[in-house]
């Protein structure tokens, strides 16, 4: 036989013994993203010129131009939403801006829509929008 | 002088071939062309052969013409990327195999097959690769005459597997494994035919996550289609992005400035050190070395967030366009990865200590899955597979992009050839990233980090390589002078790597096969085709779908 090795692995596991977990105590403790994170895009309606170049440039079809009090104004998607931010690069008046915002879970597709009128994931005013 | 090799290999072909050498040019240093009479790639390739022993071949992109198909068989011989173009008519696209003397081509003659519908003669097992088993035929997905959503036909049952040959004798057994995640949380299936605990012989199908990516590509504009490859792989997005917007530069012939090469070093080489863990970890995992995959997987973490901070996201990092990068290197970040390579370079030499020295590892990697060199070079296998067997190549050294050509960096070799080497391989390389990483930030030339790129591209191709973490990588770009590219070939390397899986797995025991399975480091959302390898061939078939294959396939000699 062959002369017994301790294992480098033992120390690490033996000094490990004593620290606290690397995970993170999710929902509990929510980590926080780092400036730049591209979290979900907000939109200023009082900015956009009806463009529909964000519209057009969006890799994976999320973005929907739809008609808001006379005015065409983008739907997102979110749940076709890639985020590249092609819309916020790509936005001639900055109308798409970020955000750091991750947690956008939701029990349906509806809640995946964010509207033009500011407040996203909003069920009730479905009269206002109208698809063009 | 750095044409003369170009113009070595052209002459080599010129000599031989004669008349049959219809036209020939050189596009840029280590870029070679020539276009050859029908029939005549054969001889071409192996003239080149003859005189160029390590030849090995990248992979064959098909175009649609119109009245013929176009075949362009890239090639790396002696330090250039030499495609060599022939054409077939559409109307009758029979043309002639290269794998007896090329063996590694023989899944690229099979993808050829099943997109374009190209019947390559004295090709040993012709069938199959990509789509699904009750694909109707005759659709040929990548012939500008096919477009998707016509209510295609599901003609057969999902398939059964079933080789007659392979039940022959009783004591040898058939055990299907897959395609619902053997080993790793991907699809793929292998037949592996098993005389007690030994491995005789095994079948691979891959497939089953084909998205159809080269056909979609044609419909979105140039700068959509970097976010559209970026999805062809999640672990090697920025390999993938890195490698497309170069063929698209190549194009447009855009200057990128210097800041955006070297932030593109940065992150492909994070890119690298973070797949490198995640395998090492998994191969923990595989072995039974659970304790070792936890923690290489939280030192990962760091790269993750190192990731996230430069790009704005952990793993899509969406940093690379065309003509540059999408984001600065803030001083503070950079101050960051600083920091935190110093922390990575300590883990990662004692992390080299327990895969050299720990009896675990030892016992389940050492003497397994063995790839020898010239196996290695006849099959054309890339990155840390080939470094593993003792081929000396990286696309960084040898076919220099971005701002590697400058920066220091050494490529590992072993010599050994098995599950122990491949992993080897990846920790040094690990090492060798951080060096690259700080070599780079501490380097990092002022100026522009990106220029602004037209939508339209002039007319052209460019083919671009590059060196995923899974070895070399390209992307074929052929543009029309529209905004759309005309059409995009992308080989990823586990597609290159797959063909050897038979090799290694031949003799070891089937405890073994997890271990080096994972060695490949196989990502086939990635690969999204591949397939077998058999030595029964031509006599295989799969039985609810001979009313598909029928005809063609009995008439394979």
């Amino acid at each position: 036989m062959a002369k017994v090795r301790i294992p480098q692995i033992l120390r690490e596991v033996a000094s490990s013994l004593f620290k606290r977990p690397s995970t993170r105590g999710y929902p509990i403790v929510k980590s926080i993203p780092p400036e730049g994170f591209r979290g979900r895009q907000v939109f200023h309606p009082e900015r956009c010129i009806s463009c529909g170049l964000c519209a057009r440039d969006c890799p994976s079809g999320a973005i929907e131009m739809v008609e808001v009090s006379g005015k065409r104004m983008p739907l997102f998607h979110l749940d076709r939403c890639i985020f590249c931010y092609l819309c916020v690069e790509n936005c001639p008046r900055n109308a798409i801006t970020s955000s750091t915002t991750y947690e956008m879970a939701s029990l349906g597709r509806e809640g995946m829509i964010m509207k033009p009128n500011g407040q996203p994931m909003n069920k009730e005013d479905n009269g206002e929008v109208h698809r063009s | 002088m750095a044409s003369s090799r170009e113009d070595e290999t052209i002459n080599t072909l010129r000599e031989r071939l004669g008349q049959g050498l219809l036209n020939s040019w050189v596009s840029r240093p280590r870029r070679a062309y020539v276009h050859v009479r029908q029939g005549s790639h054969r001889e071409a390739i192996s003239a080149l052969l003859n005189r160029f022993p390590e030849t090995t071949i990248s992979t064959i992109t098909a175009l649609d013409l119109g009245g013929e198909i176009e075949l362009n068989y890239h090639l790396w011989c002696d330090g250039t990327v030499l495609t060599v173009r022939v054409t077939v008519p559409k109307s009758n696209p029979v043309t002639e195999t290269v794998t007896d003397i090329i063996p590694g081509a023989a899944l690229y003659e099979r993808e050829v097959f099943d997109l374009f519908g190209v019947r390559f003669t004295g090709h040993p097992d012709l069938r199959r690769l990509l789509l699904s088993d009750d694909w109707p035929s005759g659709q040929y997905p990548l012939r500008k005459d096919w477009s998707p959503g016509a209510g295609l036909p599901l003609k057969a049952p999902p398939s059964r597997i079933g080789n007659p040959d392979m039940r022959d004798a009783s004591s040898i057994v058939n055990v299907v494994v897959g395609p619902q995640h053997p080993a790793l949380h991907e699809p793929e299936r292998f037949l592996f035919k098993l005389d007690g605990e030994t491995v005789l012989d095994v079948e691979t199908r891959i497939g089953y996550v084909h998205r159809g990516i080269e056909k979609a590509a044609e419909s979105l504009m140039f700068f959509q289609n970097v976010h559209l490859v970026e999805r062809i792989c999640g672990i090697c997005n920025v390999a993938h992005t890195v490698c497309f917007c170069q063929a698209v530069e190549e194009i447009g012939r855009v200057e990128v400035p210097p800041r955006a090469e070297c932030l593109r070093v940065i992150i492909a080489e994070l890119n690298r050190i973070h797949s490198h863990l995640l395998l090492l970890g998994v191969a923990g995992l595989e072995v039974g070395f659970e304790t070792l995959f936890q923690y290489i997987w939280r030192d990962r973490e760091t790269v993750l967030d190192l990731v996230e901070g430069l790009t704005g996201n952990r793993i899509m990092a969406e940093y690379n366009t065309i003509g540059g990068v999408r984001r600065d290197i803030s001083p503070s970040i950079a101050q960051t990865i600083l920091r935190e390579m110093r922390n990575l370079r300590k883990r990662t030499s004692f992390y080299r200590e327990v895969f050299e020295s720990d009896p675990t590892l030892e016992l389940r990697t050492k003497g397994i899955g063995r790839l020898r060199r010239p196996e290695a070079l006849k099959l054309c296998v890339v990155g840390p597979v080939a470094r593993a067997s003792g081929v000396d190549s990286d696309i960084r050294r040898d076919d220099p992009y971005a701002a590697y050509e400058d920066a220091p960096f050494n490529v590992p070799v072993y010599d050994e050839g098995d599950v122990w080497a491949r992993l080897m391989v990846r920790v040094d390389e690990v090492a060798e990233s951080i060096n690259l990483i700080e070599y780079a930030v501490e380097n990092m030339p002022s100026g522009p980090f990106r220029v602004r790129v037209a939508r339209r591209q002039p007319e052209g191709e460019a083919l671009s390589r590059v060196e995923a973490p899974r070895g070399e990588l390209l992307h074929y770009v052929k543009s029309n002078g529209s905004a759309y590219p005309e059409r995009v070939k992308v080989r990823t390397p586990t597609l290159a790597n797959i063909i050897s899986f038979r090799e290694m797995v031949k003799g070891y025991y089937v405890a073994d096969i997890p271990a080096i399975l994972v060695s490949l480091d196989p990502c086939f959302a990635c690969t999204d085709r591949v397939a077998l390898v058999d030595a029964d061939s031509g006599r295989k078939w799969i039985c609810n779908l001979r009313d598909l294959r029928s005809d063609r396939w009995r008439k394979q000699p």
